[in-house]
């Protein structure tokens, strides 16, 4: 790896640092582009002396974004890139921080920038109903997290506003229903970007509305439309768990070591259901911050009777040889076989895969998605600053543990990543054991269009 | 016949306000009548707006509109004329429903009865507000909605209660003479979650004045729970619409905040309590609820409670046992998931205000309501009048300091001196009078070379020429004589027209003291 703190402050020009993974020549040419931003940099920071109250951070980061363009796409961890990235990046830190001194620092964080923060939930605009005002505060405050609980919180909620609507005169519910909707979802979006599962959760509602009988009396439209959330609820989710639970316990022997990485609901339920057959096994929890996911897995599993292991992200080398099946949960998979899942999951899959150690996704059908995803910069969530997650223990005092945002420290907490196909062994649907690259098809075997 | 209908209203209201509104009896004489006509406490002018005014523009910032404003039988007509008149358009989406109840100054009935009697009205979960709270800018009830509606969903909570941090003036600007400070009583809370634990009652005091007892159940639930005898109680409760029939099983209880709340606050950690009212707390009901999610939430872990089902970690020894047990425990996909509910907490939650962010006071004693006004005094800059009629009431030798307050239509005769005073509407003060951190109502009359220091004049009171008042608090309608003087007095009309001899005598009593002073 680079020496990136101890590197001479000397101009560009001269021999290079060949910390990147990337190739000499193409580091050079970053480095050049980089100090012809920071010379720009320090044109516009002059013109502009008012010292502006903005966390400053050295305009090396626009070197690393510019460093990410250029630098080999990786579909990786995004850890992984970041770290690349960060190389350079310490070297031009050194001669920015010293030539751009105090002043100036006008420019927040390039990173991530595309997304932004989540915004509190103000004031509804409209009439929301008083269902969905709940579920936004519980979305932004973390209280209701993960792709399933999500979707069906959603779902529950528009149970109660459909009950709820009246249709207005000269209109049919079939068409008006979907225009009610809109602005109560947008409400959702607003406190937490959608997920996959609810959207296409939503689709399927939407489909359902506009399929709707123009002649059913309101009250019974309204009650088969809520019939028919029940059963997508109860197909595509607690059935298919159970599928899955089945196949994936199958793959799980006695005396298996199985590593599973912060908390997925169908992970979980897999392996208490092993555990409820009757196979011995243990369990390797592996978690990390913000979210503290699995300890809550732990507390859940070790109070059924499984033995588990705990251990934080980068204690992960050293157990890894002992695993004998690595269990994955999912956000949503795509259809060029991605899948994107909490953040860190990438790095226990490759490392898994460098060890020969089979990584086995569990995930429901309703989780595809029909697009392709290549990184996870393009779309991403940052959580939100602050102690939200409740994860120091009692004895420490919170405020200090909790990391603020500082003059010269911007705080990042991407909450997903993107694990490429190629470290995948085995996706356990309800439909079947499929190979990652093959997720396309399911579509065509199940008949339907998702 | 094509109507322009507008899109589907939604019928469901959220929450709806019950304001509570009192006679004020730590305000007298201020709410003291002025001959037949009452003096509502709400309508108490602070800054030279009504109390009420600020609650009210509080509830409409938070989007709340229906409000259930429950005041005496007495006070209903100038309530309501309040309500309609063209002062109280700015709120306008508000839709306040005047609801009087029989009281009589003497025979007090308590907010329970109170609430107990119009609990029909309430359909819906509801905010309790008193008619004396004044906002901090700081803290808006969105806030202490948003607490409830997480908690009340993701928890089961019941109810959650905002208290603040008393402020403390620097120099006590009020006199001891007017009565009592309120002490603040001493609550237990847990400061992570933000929880009320327990509130010390009167009952609680009369049996064990020295001590606390607190159950150990509170402790092992919340390890790191405080104690503060400096937090004030602001009298807002917003509670789940269940709780007014818990409210309906418990007739003995009198006030809310000193005897309901606190037993409220006990189910959480008394188990026994807990199986008694969690029916009733937090009943099973058609609505659906999030229970299926949360289970499936990756930040929701299951509460370790202390039922004897949960089995222990498998020993080597006793397998085959251990298989049934957790057999039960592992819920089944199918036939457990609909039942079971995670079990509601019934927390209260608490919002705690922190004098540091931002000042408030409820201005229900005379200390405070004088508090208030200075506070809001501190914040406006005093500049004459800008309309020319105004302008030309107010002589140009009259001295106003920067930190007062004039009312409209108000008259200031040459060399009159104010400084730090709030002065209403239509009042004439004299020349040459000295008015220093007063607050003067509307309609009064100063007279010349009158001095008056840290008073508060009702409305319509007269001070006669050459007056001493310091400290004193008057009823409306009072009339001082000339060269009269008082000092830490609450004159009261009722003193000066029931006997003019003893009274006069008095007079005369305190007028040789402040001679001698």
């Amino acid at each position: 790896m680079s020496p990136g703190p101890s590197l001479p402050v000397q101009p560009p020009n001269g021999p290079q640092p060949n910390g990147e993974p990337s190739s000499g020549p193409r580091s050079q040419k970053s480095m050049t582009k980089a100090e012809r931003r920071e010379l720009q940099e320090r044109q516009r920071a002059a013109k502009a002396a008012k010292p502006t109250a903005a966390p400053g951070a050295p305009n090396a980061k626009q070197a690393a974004k510019s460093n990410q363009p250029t630098a080999a796409p990786k579909k990786g961890p995004d850890s992984g890139a970041a770290a690349a990235a960060k190389t350079p990046k310490d070297a031009k830190a050194a001669t920015a921080v010293a030539s751009e001194g105090v002043a100036g620092k006008a420019h927040g964080l390039r990173i991530f920038s595309h997304f932004g923060l989540p915004k509190p939930v103000s004031a509804a605009k409209g009439d929301i109903h008083p269902a969905v005002v709940r579920l936004a505060l519980q979305f932004s405050n973390f209280k209701i997290t993960g792709a399933n609980a999500r979707c069906i919180a959603t779902l529950t909620a528009f149970k109660t506003v459909i009950q709820d609507y009246a249709t207005p005169p000269n209109n049919t519910l079939s068409r008006h229903l979907m225009t009610h909707l809109s602005p109560q979802i947008s409400h959702l979006v607003a406190a937490r970007p959608m997920s996959v599962t609810m959207g296409n959760a939503i689709r399927q509602l939407k489909l359902e509305i506009s399929g709707s009988d123009i002649d059913l009396p309101e009250q019974d439209a309204k009650d088969a439309l809520c019939q028919k959330i029940d059963n997508y609820i109860r197909d595509r989710i607690i059935i298919a768990d159970q599928v899955i639970e089945e196949t994936a316990g199958n793959k799980i022997k006695d005396g298996d070591v199985v590593l599973t990485y912060a908390r997925s609901s169908v992970v979980e339920k897999v392996l208490l259901g092993a555990h409820s057959e009757g196979r011995q096994f243990s369990v390797i929890i592996v978690d990390s911050r913000p979210m503290l996911e699995g300890k809550r897995l732990l507390s859940v599993l070790s109070s059924a009777g499984i033995q588990c292991t705990y251990l934080l992200l980068p204690a992960l080398g050293s157990v890894i040889s002992e695993v004998s099946t690595v269990f994955l949960g999912a956000h949503s998979i795509h259809s060029n076989g991605a899948v994107y899942a909490r953040a860190g999951t990438a790095l226990v899959a490759m490392l898994a895969k460098q060890h020969s150690v089979p990584v086995v996704v569990c995930c429901e059908t309703y989780k595809f998605s029909e697009g392709v995803q290549l990184d996870s910069f393009t779309k991403n969530e940052l959580a939100p600053v602050g102690d939200l997650f409740s994860s120091f223990p009692l004895t420490k005092p919170r405020e200090a543990l909790t990391l603020h945002k500082g003059p010269n420290l911007e705080i990042l907490n991407p909450l997903y990543d993107l694990t490429p196909p190629t470290s995948i062994t085995a996706v356990v649907t309800e439909v079947g054991v499929i190979p990652p690259n093959s997720i396309s098809s399911i579509p065509l075997a199940l008949g339907r269009l998702l | 016949m094509d109507f322009d209908e507008s899109s589907a209203q939604l019928a469901v209201r959220e929450f709806s306000v019950v304001l509570l509104s009192g006679f004020g009896n730590e305000l007298l004489p201020l709410t003291g009548n002025h001959g037949d006509d009452p003096c509502p406490k709400p309508l108490l002018l602070i800054a030279n707006k009504p109390m009420i005014e600020y609650v009210l523009s509080w509830i409409e910032q938070s989007g709340v509109r229906d409000v259930l404003l429950i005041c005496p039988a007495a006070h209903r007509a100038p309530l309501s004329h309040y309500i309609n008149s063209d002062s109280s358009a700015s709120f306008p989406s508000l839709r306040i429903d005047l609801q009087p109840y029989e009281e009589s100054q003497d025979l007090s009935v308590g907010t329970c009865a109170i609430l107990r009697h119009f609990a029909a009205r309430i359909q819906q979960d509801f905010v309790l507000l008193p008619c004396d709270f004044v906002p901090p800018p700081s803290l808006s009830l969105t806030q202490i909605l948003n607490k409830f509606r997480t908690e009340s969903t993701y928890d089961g909570a019941i109810a959650t209660a905002c208290f603040y941090e008393s402020h403390k003036p620097e120099k006590p600007a009020s006199s001891d003479e007017w009565g009592p400070l309120p002490t603040p009583v001493p609550i237990v809370w847990d400061e992570r979650s933000g929880t009320l634990l327990y509130v010390d009652t009167p009952e609680d005091v009369d049996k064990n004045g020295e001590e606390i007892e607190l159950r150990m159940s509170l402790l092992s639930k919340y390890p790191r729970a405080r104690l503060s005898a400096s937090l004030l109680d602001s009298h807002i409760y917003v509670c789940r619409r269940h709780v007014l029939d818990a409210l309906h099983r418990k007739p003995r209880f009198d006030s809310i905040r000193e005897e309901f709340i606190p037993w409220l606050c006990k189910p959480q950690y008394q188990r026994t309590r807990q199986e008694k009212y969690a029916a009733v707390l937090s009943p099973v009901t058609n609505a659906a609820s999030q229970g299926l999610a949360l289970r499936h939430s990756t930040l929701h872990a299951k509460p370790l409670d202390d039922r004897p089902r949960r089995p222990a970690p498998s020993f080597p020894g006793d397998e085959g046992q251990n298989e049934e047990n957790l057999r039960s425990v592992v819920p089944s996909p199918v036939d457990g998931d609909e039942g079971e509910e995670p079990p509601a907490s019934l927390r209260v939650g608490l919002v705690v205000h922190k004098a540091s962010a931002g000042y408030t006071a409820r201005a229900n004693n005379l200390h405070a309501y004088l508090d208030l006004n200075r506070h809001f005094l501190s914040q406006a800059t005093y500049s004459l009048p800008s309309d020319p009629e105004n302008r030309v009431l107010i002589d140009h030798k009259a001295q106003i300091s920067s930190d007062s307050m004039i009312g409209r239509s108000t008259r200031v005769e040459e060399r009159a001196s104010i400084k730090k005073s709030v002065i209403g509407k239509h009042c004439v003060i004299g020349k040459m009078a000295k008015i220093v951190g007063c607050v003067i109502l509307d309609h009064c009359v100063i007279g010349d070379g009158a001095k008056l220091d840290g008073c508060i004049l009702g409305a319509n009171t007269k001070v006669g020429e050459k007056a001493e008042l310091s400290k004193c608090v008057t009823q409306a309608g009072y009339e001082v004589g000339i060269g009269e003087s008082f000092k830490n007095d609450k004159l009261d009309v009722s003193d000066w027209t029931a006997g003019a001899g003893s009274s006069g005598e008095e007079e005369e009593d305190d007028s040789e003291e402040d001679d001698s002073e």
